[in-house]
């Protein structure tokens, strides 16, 4: 019987990474996973919408939560910022019947909408270890990605209730994920850390520092590329390394990809994308 | 348990890998209740093979594929005609090699299929292991022993004794730990009991104390001597006759150092005495010290030394190494009483030391012992727990030759114990030199680091500390992010306490009335309030705190999450100056403030009480960008994004990095690469070039990476737009 989730993509999939919906698409028709898009949802405000009004944000949420309740099914997303923003309004509202009480009254009057707070969020990698199984998709495999990969979850996924049954601190799902693909996953400190994301414009220099820090930690335990399951941390270490290089002095560069896209490869989708890929790792490496 | 089969571990080297491996093998096979024997291949002819139903092989590849030299010659015989049959023999094998090379592993790949060929049974996959070995090698090296000692001894292998019958009493390096055990095996026999309970059991323990700490000491040590079969008898050394030593089979030395390194008062004479020509010889005793002393002075235990020393130069027999104790001697002191006493209670009344009986006599007090006696008359009960596999990997620093590394070191421990007891057990007995901050159980001080989770080291159990995962705990132990480490896990707090001197953290307070009391008039505060002040400082270890920023190490400057957050309670505490809380606007709103926070998030995950404080810490964040009007950078990323959800239901970058970055910042980042490699972005990972008629109408827009310029609105934006103006008209 295949899996139904409402599905969250995130800010990123919808802006600068085409790639993510792509790939999302046609791995979850693989996994058996049937999506129903929410097309009323906003972004999930990224923790910044919070830092004007933290009600705003809560309630935006809320209304997207709302909506994904009145499908019956829960939130899937690819992006662990999106899940730890969804996740941390709706732990609030959840913990606390006023505030949910005082938000439904707002979404009542502007989107004739209740929350009952029974809806979940989920991220494609825990639905996948602990639904689907990874000896299932051990033999779905077409494409075994025989490279030394580097797992990163970045901070928001992994907070206590937020990431499944994995470890907060020592989480292990993604690089079960990643040998269940076949390929060789790297231990290393900074997968949970921070990219300083909601901090880019302003910090740049220390967003900058933190991205060189963590891709830096990877390639020293000579990883080939970091495979995130954070979209929009993503985005910091794939756009920014370069000025990340300028700022540290240091050579940052490494291939950074989406989890859905090392995903499709291996199931064996966009396999001119992996042949490019390949030739991108055997030539620059970058 | 096959402990009457030999185990053979066959090595195959070149840089002396394998053969270490082996080594390490062949010690934690002990904790299986395996002897092992270990031979290089060069050391042992074919038909002998046939005589071993275990075998163990290490062997790694040498140039294209080849057998390393001291295997080439056992190959070559192997590929004859006379190869013996071992349908009996069960294997396995670890190959080590490196994946940079073709022929990757290709030796243990050979032996793999050649002992598959001859008839044995394979228990466990074969690994092939890249350069980096250490860790799969360990997990491998564990796995394949817990399945060897399910063979039994006629050869058969029992697949559900797999994992079973593990002796964790011993680890592969020898760590002991014996505050509490479990699975070891108990021996109730009558031999046992009747050898520590006939002949002299007699044990001395003499004292030489100032204050009454060593005194104490030797008291409680002559308790638990009992357990052990032992008669302790406690004996001040002021007026003790020497050379009645000669006479005792077993003594105990307990002795503090007072002054520059002088004895304490009633030991002076007795010591004056030992150095003379006076003191008889002590061939027959067996002894050890435990020193106690302060490490602030020059000379250092050094009364304990001297004893040691000169009970060593008459002759007597060191059993356990000398303890010396700093100011904190109880736990070091209790796990030394749990070394010596079952080593003394070893020697019987014959004046023979039975080394081999240790194990014995530990499991039997152990599993005897139905709890210790308190103090206070109590009995408390035994902790029985699983012991644990660990691997423990430490973070090394010498400021003196500036060098930084990792130690490892793999042992069994009881899982019970608190990690701090582990770095405790680690120094005592494995390096002495291991340097970190040690204290009460909830000290903050002692903070560490651990699999990425920060710690107060006291009050975590080892078998809480992270996951275990197939029966290996893997620890990685490292200071703090964010301070200076002045050596292996010792931080340097100052730059932590500069900032919070900086920040003025005591109280200005404002006058304010209060409520008449017969004490006179008292200042009071609403409940709720003083609830909502105290959540907000409400941690355990100032120095976690401030290490739960990610963007701390970063960030010189910054004042961090700890400061912030006592600040923002001083901010919001209705006795504060206005004047002050002026301040503290003026410092929240500054680039040290709360605005070169990076991420919440990083805060939130960290503590019982993240959430609470992370949420504290944006309110602070709120409050600065709004006593700001939302102008600088940050004010203008926040204003802008909340802007374009409203606007349409999502978020436009484009709009967000022009109006934050400004002229400027786009012209800095079209020469930083920044803006190429969203250009360019689709050329690497594949994907389409042209991200939506943009590209060709207003390129670089709509082109690989670059964000969309205009977004379509959500479906029934206007939802949105209802509830920005309900809960915020500012946008």
């Amino acid at each position: 019987m295949a899996l139904k989730f409402t599905f969250h993509p995130g800010n990123v999939a919808h802006s600068g990474a085409p790639e993510v919906m792509d790939t999302i698409i046609p791995v979850c028709r693989t996994l058996g996973i049937d999506l129903f898009p929410i097309d009323d949802a906003t972004s999930c405000g990224a923790g910044i919408i919070r830092q004007a009004n933290d009600l705003l944000q809560i309630t935006l949420n809320a209304r997207t939560l709302a909506l994904a309740e009145s499908f019956g099914y829960d939130i899937l997303t690819p992006c662990a910022a999106t899940l730890g923003n969804l996740n941390e309004d709706l732990t609030k509202l959840r913990d606390d019947p006023l505030l949910l009480a005082k938000v439904n009254d707002v979404l009542l009057r502007t989107s004739n909408l209740q929350l009952k707070g029974e809806v979940n969020v989920r991220h494609i990698l825990h639905v996948m270890v602990e639904d689907i199984g990874l000896e299932k998709i051990e033999k779905m495999v077409k494409n075994p990605m025989k490279f030394k990969i580097a797992g990163y979850y970045g901070p928001n996924m992994q907070q206590y209730g937020f990431c499944g049954e994995d470890d907060v601190y020592d989480p292990i799902y993604l690089e079960e994920l990643i040998s269940s693909l076949g390929g060789i996953p790297v231990d290393w400190n900074s997968r949970t850390v921070s990219v300083g994301v909601p901090g880019i414009y302003s910090e740049e220099e220390t967003v900058l520092k933190q991205i060189a820090s963590t891709i830096l930690d990877a390639k020293s335990q000579g990883a080939q590329m970091i495979v995130s399951s954070c979209t929009l941390s993503h985005t910091m270490m794939d756009i920014y390394q370069g000025k990340a290089s300028r700022i540290t002095g240091m050579a940052t560069n490494l291939p950074i990809i989406h989890l859905s896209e090392i995903l499709s490869f291996a199931f064996g989708h966009h396999n001119s994308r992996l042949a490019q890929f390949r030739t991108r790792l055997a030539v620059i490496g970058d | 348990m096959a402990d009457d089969l030999p185990l053979l571990i066959l090595f195959g080297s070149q840089s002396g890998n394998a053969e270490d491996l082996s080594s390490k093998a062949a010690k934690e096979a002990k904790s299986f209740g395996i002897q092992a024997t270990i031979k290089g291949m060069d050391e042992i002819k074919l038909e002998e093979l046939s005589n071993y139903n275990r075998i163990l092989i290490y062997c790694s590849t040498w140039g294209e594929g080849e057998m390393p030299d001291n295997a080439e010659d056992l190959w070559q015989e192997a590929q004859g005609d006379s190869a013996p049959s071992l349908s009996t023999s069960h294997f396995a094998v670890c190959s080590l090699g490196d994946s940079s090379y073709e022929f990757f592993c290709q030796s243990g790949i050979d032996w793999d299929q050649w002992f598959e060929k001859q008839g044995a049974n394979r228990l466990v996959p074969r690994l092939d292991c890249d350069v980096e070995y250490d860790e799969p090698a360990a997990v491998f090296t564990t796995e394949a022993l817990s399945h060897f000692a399910a063979v039994d001894s006629s050869g058969n292998y029992d697949s559900t004794k797999v994992g079973q019958e593990i002796n964790n009493e011993e680890s592969s390096n020898n760590i002991e730990v014996n505050d509490e055990k479990s699975e070891i095996p108990v021996s109730t026999g009558d031999g046992i009991e009747s050898f520590l309970n006939s002949g002299d059991r007699s044990l001395s323990i003499l004292f030489g104390s100032q204050s009454g700490n060593s005194e104490a000491l030797a008291s409680k040590i002559a308790k638990q001597a009992k357990s052990y079969g032992l008669e302790g008898k406690v004996y001040d050394m002021d007026g003790f006759d020497f050379n009645s030593l000669s006479s005792m089979k077993r003594v105990l030395i307990i002795c503090s150092t007072w002054g520059e390194g002088e004895m304490p008062d009633n030991a002076e004479e007795l010591w004056q005495f030992a150095i003379s020509d006076s003191a008889s010889k002590l061939d027959g005793v067996f002894y050890s010290v435990c020193a106690l002393g302060d490490l602030s002075y020059e000379f250092f235990c050094q009364s304990g030394k001297d004893w040691d020393a000169q009970f060593e130069k008459l002759g007597a027999t060191r059993l356990v190494s000398r303890l010396d104790c700093d100011v904190d001697y109880d736990a070091p002191a209790a796990t030394w009483s749990l070394e010596i006493l079952p080593a003394l209670a070893a020697v019987d009344s014959t004046g023979l030391y039975h080394e081999e009986m240790i194990e014995e006599i530990n499991a039997f007090v152990m599993g005897e012992s139905s709890g210790a006696e308190g103090e206070d008359g109590f009995s408390v009960p035994s902790q029985i727990t699983e012991s644990v596999q660990s691997q423990i990997t430490i973070f090394r620093y010498d400021p003196i030759s500036a060098s930084t590394g990792t130690d490892t070191w793999l042992c069994a421990l009881p899982g019970n114990i608190s990690i701090l007891d582990v770095l405790r057990q680690l120094k005592n007995t494995q390096d002495g030199s291991l340097t970190f901050r040690d204290g009460n159980p909830d000290d903050p001080n002692t903070a560490i680091l651990v699999n990425g989770r920060m710690i107060l080291p006291g009050l975590v159990r080892l078998d809480s500390v992270s996951p275990i995962r197939n029966n290996l705990l893997k620890i990685r132990i490292e200071p703090l992010a964010g301070f200076d480490v002045i050596r292996d896990l010792v931080i340097d707090p100052w730059a932590a306490e500069v900032k919070r001197e900086s920040s003025k953290p005591w109280m200005v307070a404002a006058t304010r009335e209060g409520e008449n009391t017969i004490q006179g008039v008292v200042g009071t505060m609403d409940p709720l309030v003083a609830t909502e002040l105290h959540s907000i400082t409400d941690y355990n270890s100032e120095n976690i705190l401030y290490s739960s920023s990610d963007a701390v190490p970063f960030s010189k400057e910054y004042l961090g999450p700890a400061v912030i957050s006592k600040l923002w309670a001083r901010r919001k505490d209705p006795r504060t100056a206005h004047s002050r809380i002026n301040e503290i606007d003026d410092l929240l709103g500054s680039p040290i403030g709360i605005i070169a926070e990076t991420d919440f998030s990083s805060i939130r995950r960290h503590s019982e009480n993240g959430p609470r404080i992370a949420e504290a810490l944006l309110e602070s964040k709120n409050s600065a960008l709004t006593n700001n009007g939302f102008n600088g950078r940050h004010g203008k990323h926040v204003w802008w994004y909340s802007w374009s959800v409203k606007s349409s239901g999502r978020v436009n970058d484009t709009v967000i990095y022009r109006q934050a970055l400004g002229p400027g910042g786009l012209l800095r980042n079209l020469f930083s690469g920044v803006t190429a490699r969203m250009i360019f972005g689709f050329t690497r990972t594949g994907g389409r070039m042209f991200n939506g008629r943009l590209g060709m109408i207003a390129p670089p827009a709509g082109i690989g990476k670059m964000p969309k310029q205009f977004n379509n609105s959500v479906k029934n934006h206007h939802q949105v737009v209802a509830i920005f103006n309900e809960l915020d008209g500012r946008f």
